[in-house]
């Protein structure tokens, strides 16, 4: 009896199920350390491992299989390490790698008498939601916030799936998916509102609402390197009004700080890495576009579409000079900066745009923009019109005073 | 706000690697929460193989209290290994508060640990060495005679107490808190609305409404649907005060009617075929025009003994609940929380809605902080700690402060005979129609509850001599025995009871007394969770005992009194 003497006591026969059982806990975080711990206490017999991070420090108040000295490593490696002392009986098995990875297949899933997940994140989890079902393997799927936990337990065919229930758009993001790897609309579309029109013409807004920094400390590296970048696109705003001014930033934003994402390898290893766009290709094929497009706003825009409202076109000097308007909304907004700046009087303040969602201006950019990213990663683009309706309608202003 | 690139403010502060490695934390208790824990020392009491207390302990020393101390004379058997994480086959033999200590004291470099051989009945002959903790944890199984004493003097040093048990698929604990433990930071519930005051404005918030409503009727249509829904209200309960004697929309019918005022003011010929701010104004007309009545907890805080007689040595807070206690008798509403909700405005109107609002629970505050220089005063108070942030905190969410009395925790005994009595005053009393209603409820886990303590007392009465815990417990015994225990200590029917006990103490029998370490683990975190909560004095307790069912996955809170289940 010994080690097992309580589990096998109170479960009877049942224990031997526990035993020649063969789990997979997907996630070595918070919920996945203290699961791992009590599933090989409690003896089952295989357990496999997936988690793609690496230790970091803010990790070490809660999941307490990591320490110090394991800080950069592998979460699933040294889980397992520490985790497998506890009970010789069973048998370990670890993988640095994404859920989501091909490798992981049906037939892998099938393997499995139960899968647990322990992620942070939808995308993941409805991953996993879709392969158990695939697979019909039973998953208990779990997840905490503050103070609140759930589980859930899923099986094809006797209960409901973890999407048969729509799930609420998270309403904050990690500040590196809304800057370096957007993969829905919405991150877009909050880096449009929140960083770049902010950073044109507002005030340099950190703190925006939507951002989480919850994760900020775990990417230190990637979080400087976009300061700096922030900061450059700060420098370009210093040349507003200049006839190159919309070739500036586009270049930087779509072109320049794409380049540097893609240099990133690391982070395209399960991801489309994203594609820079040219500004002179792309205003060639604008020119056929005529600037009424802003009316059309229930269907999403064609990519020059997008590039005919965002900024100026390639003709934009020689249109000006034959007195047409110029519509775009880079332009318009530019020119009400300047025209509120003029007026301020000496020593004020100096003025600044806010998005209101109800200011066409402040939308139609918002709108392109967010487009013109989504363009680059691969993402699906949305009308105006539902653009406008996945946006707050306001910024809080909580705690100016 | 300047962004220009010459006066860009300095780079906030790097963050500590401390700030770093508990930053999930402080966002919940933040950092004055943090200070706390981090001076918190915990005893934990425990003997045998049993997880619980070691899995509470890892969830202490994880966030960083000060330091821990574990009380255990027993050595690692092969039993700990299946249950216990912090042991394994290499310390089978070895002395297992030592090796607990060590595994423990890896998981965070920032926290001392020590632990003690000595059994806790030795210990006890000098019984101040408890003082030198700021909560005790007692896992069972522990001697009854011991828990009394343990119970009795943190009870008489305002010790806050835990006692758990988890057996096989079950599991409970009980708190004991101090006999008057305040919280002020209960964080309550985002979306309880905070008060707006609209039905009795300040004259600088009704002189706002007055402001942006003028010419309300010939506004653009831009500017009429962006007038905040706050000053909407304000203004249409002036025109309804006009018609109606002064008064404001007081009963249901009254405030649906005034609804109809509210909606028939929006302008409907647009695109949207309404406005956003008048319909957040009609959606607030029922919550938010409630008159100030005063919730429950601050009524029992304002009608507490000690807030009626304030001595020189009264606790802070009790200065700061009579002091409010004024404001309140003198004003009829409690100092302002002062935040505005999000809502459809411009933002320049929105700004100046929340200059009003902060500026006034500023004036509030302050107001406070004055009767409390006065009641100081007519107390003879010598010392001019006025501590401002405590007043701070208070108006801030007054209504929604508690205290709780807590008690002595109550001990089951085993009688000579092997009958149910129970420690403390066993006063003669017809059972509470919450304890039948409890036992009738088929959702209630009372039942469990009585059974896990009759298997204490059994435990206990079986062998007055030798330690309460040995794997041979004969279930037999155990099954005659314990339910008639447990009715007869709730004067309710014996054949059900009997009937629920049977098949909880099969399970708890089969387990052989022993615990499985995934429902400890559970329990652990509850009440690493509660004790956190103790320690922080932020957000509010389980008062007093919870009781988990593994096999319904079940959790049932309820308060469990002193003289519950005494004998008649
Ligand atoms: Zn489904």
């Amino acid at each position: 009896m010994g080690r097992e003497a309580y589990p096998k006591q109170s479960l009877g026969s049942l224990y031997r199920r526990i035993k020649e059982s063969r789990v997979l806990l997907v996630g070595a975080g918070g919920i996945g350390c203290e699961l791992l711990k009590n599933l090989v206490l409690t003896g089952f017999g295989e357990i496999h491992l997936v988690d793609l991070d690496t230790i970091d420090l803010s990790n070490l108040n809660r999941q307490f299989l990591f320490r110090h000295e394991h800080i950069k490593k592998p979460k699933a490696l040294v889980a397992k390490g520490v985790a497998g002392k506890f009970n010789p009986n069973v048998k370990l098995e670890a993988y640095h790698a994404n859920i989501k990875d091909p490798m992981f297949n049906i037939d892998w899933f099938q393997g499995f008498s139960l899968v647990f997940n322990a992620l942070d994140n939808l995308e993941a989890r409805r991953h996993v939601n879709k392969m158990c079902l695939a697979a019909d393997v039973p998953l208990i799927e779990s997840g905490t916030t503050g103070f609140n936990g759930q589980v859930q337990v899923i099986k094809k065919g006797r209960t409901e799936c973890y999407d048969c229930n729509p799930k609420e758009t998270p309403k904050t993001f990690p500040v590196c998916t809304i800057r370096s790897t957007p993969s829905q609309p919405i991150h877009c579309i909050v880096w449009a509102k929140s960083y770049l029109f902010t950073e044109i013409f507002g005030t340099s807004e950190d703190d925006a609402p939507e951002f989480d920094h919850s994760e900020d400390s775990e990417n230190s590296e990637e979080i400087e390197k976009l300061r700096q970048e922030a900061q450059a696109l700060k420098r370009i705003r210093q040349s507003i009004g200049s006839p190159d001014f919309a070739r500036k930033i586009f270049e930087k934003i779509f072109g320049e700080d794409i380049l540097r994402l893609r240099s990133m390898e690391d982070m395209w290893k399960s991801r489309r890495a994203p594609e820079p766009l040219d500004f002179d290709k792309i205003s060639q094929q604008a020119l056929v576009i005529d600037t009424s497009v802003t009316q059309k706003d229930q269907t999403a825009w064609s990519l020059p579409e997008n590039f005919v409202v965002f900024s100026d076109r390639y003709d934009f000097l020689e249109r000006l000079r034959l007195g047409e308007l110029i519509n775009c909304s880079l332009r318009r907004l530019s020119a009400r900066l300047q025209d509120a700046q003029a007026k301020a009087a000496n020593g004020d303040v100096s003025p600044v745009l806010t998005f209101d969602k109800d200011d066409d201006d402040t939308l139609e950019f918002v709108a392109a923009s967010a487009n013109l990213r989504s363009i680059v990663f691969g993402i699906e683009t949305k009308s105006k019109f539902d653009i406008k309706r996945e946006l707050p309608r306001k910024e809080l202003v909580d705690g100016m005073y | 706000m300047d962004d220009s690139l010459e006066d860009s403010p300095s780079p906030p502060q790097e963050p500590s690697s401390k700030e770093k490695k508990y930053d999930r934390q402080l966002r919940m208790w933040g950092s004055t929460g943090q200070v706390a824990l981090e001076s918190a020392r915990v005893l934990l009491i425990q003997a045998g193989p049993n997880a619980v207390g070691i899995e509470t302990l890892k969830n202490l020393v994880l966030p960083g209290i000060e330091r821990y101390t574990i009380v255990d004379p027993s050595v690692v058997t092969e039993e700990d290994t299946g249950v216990n994480f912090f042991v394994d086959g290499e310390s089978i033999g070895q002395l297992k508060a030592k090796v607990c200590c060590q595994m423990l004291q890896e998981l965070n470099p920032d926290v001392d640990g020590e632990y003690l051989t000595e059994p806790i009945e030795s210990l006890l002959r000098n019984p101040s060495f408890l003082l030198g903790y700021s909560l005790i944890l007692v896992a069972a199984p522990i001697f009854s005679p011991t828990l009394k004493t343990i119970a009795a003097y943190a009870w008489e040093h305002e010790l806050p107490l835990f006692y758990i048990h988890s057996l096989g698929f079950y599991s409970y604990f009980t708190v004991s808190l101090p006999p008057c433990f305040p919280v002020i930071e209960t964080h309550p519930d985002q979306s309880v609305a905070a008060e707006l005051r609209l039905t009795n404005p300040w004259p600088e918030l009704a002189a706002l409404a007055k402001e942006v409503t003028a010419g309300l009727e010939e506004m653009n249509d831009h500017d009429h649907g962006h007038v905040p829904y706050v000053l909407l209200l304000l203004h249409y309960l002036e025109l309804w005060k006009q018609d109606n004697e002064g008064r404001v929309p007081a009963t249901y019918r009254e405030k649906l009617e005034f609804r109809k005022l509210v909606e028939a003011g929006a302008r409907t010929e647009n695109a949207e075929g309404g406005e956003e701010n008048y319909e957040e104004a009609a959606a607030a007309v029922l919550k938010s025009l409630n008159p100030a009545t005063l919730t429950w907890s601050i009524r029992e805080i304002f009608q507490a003994t000690e807030c009626v007689e304030l001595t020189t040595d009264s606790p802070i807070f009790w200065f700061v609940a009579a002091a409010v206690k004024d404001f309140e008798r003198k004003h009829h509403v409690l100092p302002l929380h002062g935040s505005v909700p999000d809502m459809k405005a411009k933002t320049a109107d929105y700004i100046r809605l929340q200059k009003v609002y902060k500026a006034k629970a500023r004036q509030d505050a302050a107001e406070v902080l004055a009767n409390m220089r006065v009641i100081k005063g007519e107390l003879g108070c010598t010392s001019e700690e006025i501590y401002e942030r405590v007043v701070d905190d208070f108006c801030r969410e007054a209504a929604f402060v508690r205290f709780f009395r807590g008690q002595r925790l109550p001990v089951a005994c085993g009688g000579e005979d092997g009958e149910f009595e129970l420690a403390g005053e066993a006063v003669e009393h017809e059972p509470t129609s919450g304890e039948g209603q409890a036992l009738e409820d088929p959702e209630s886990l009372m039942p469990l509850y009585i059974t896990l303590l009759a298997y204490d007392v059994f435990i206990n009465s079986r062998s007055r001599n030798a330690p309460p815990h040995s794997p041979d417990s004969g279930p037999t015994t155990l099954l005659n025995h314990a339910p008639g225990h447990a009715s007869s200590t709730v004067h309710t029917d014996e054949q059900e009871l009997s009937r629920i006990a049977h098949s909880i103490l099969f399970r708890c029998t089969r387990s052989g007394g022993g615990d499985l370490h995934n429902i400890s683990a559970l329990t652990g975190g509850m009440v690493a969770q509660e004790a956190i909560k103790v320690i922080t004095r932020q957000y509010v307790p389980a008062d007093n005992t919870v009781v988990f069912d593994g096999i319904r996955s079940k959790v049932w809170v309820f308060r469990r009194t002193a003289d519950m289940f005494s004998r008649p």
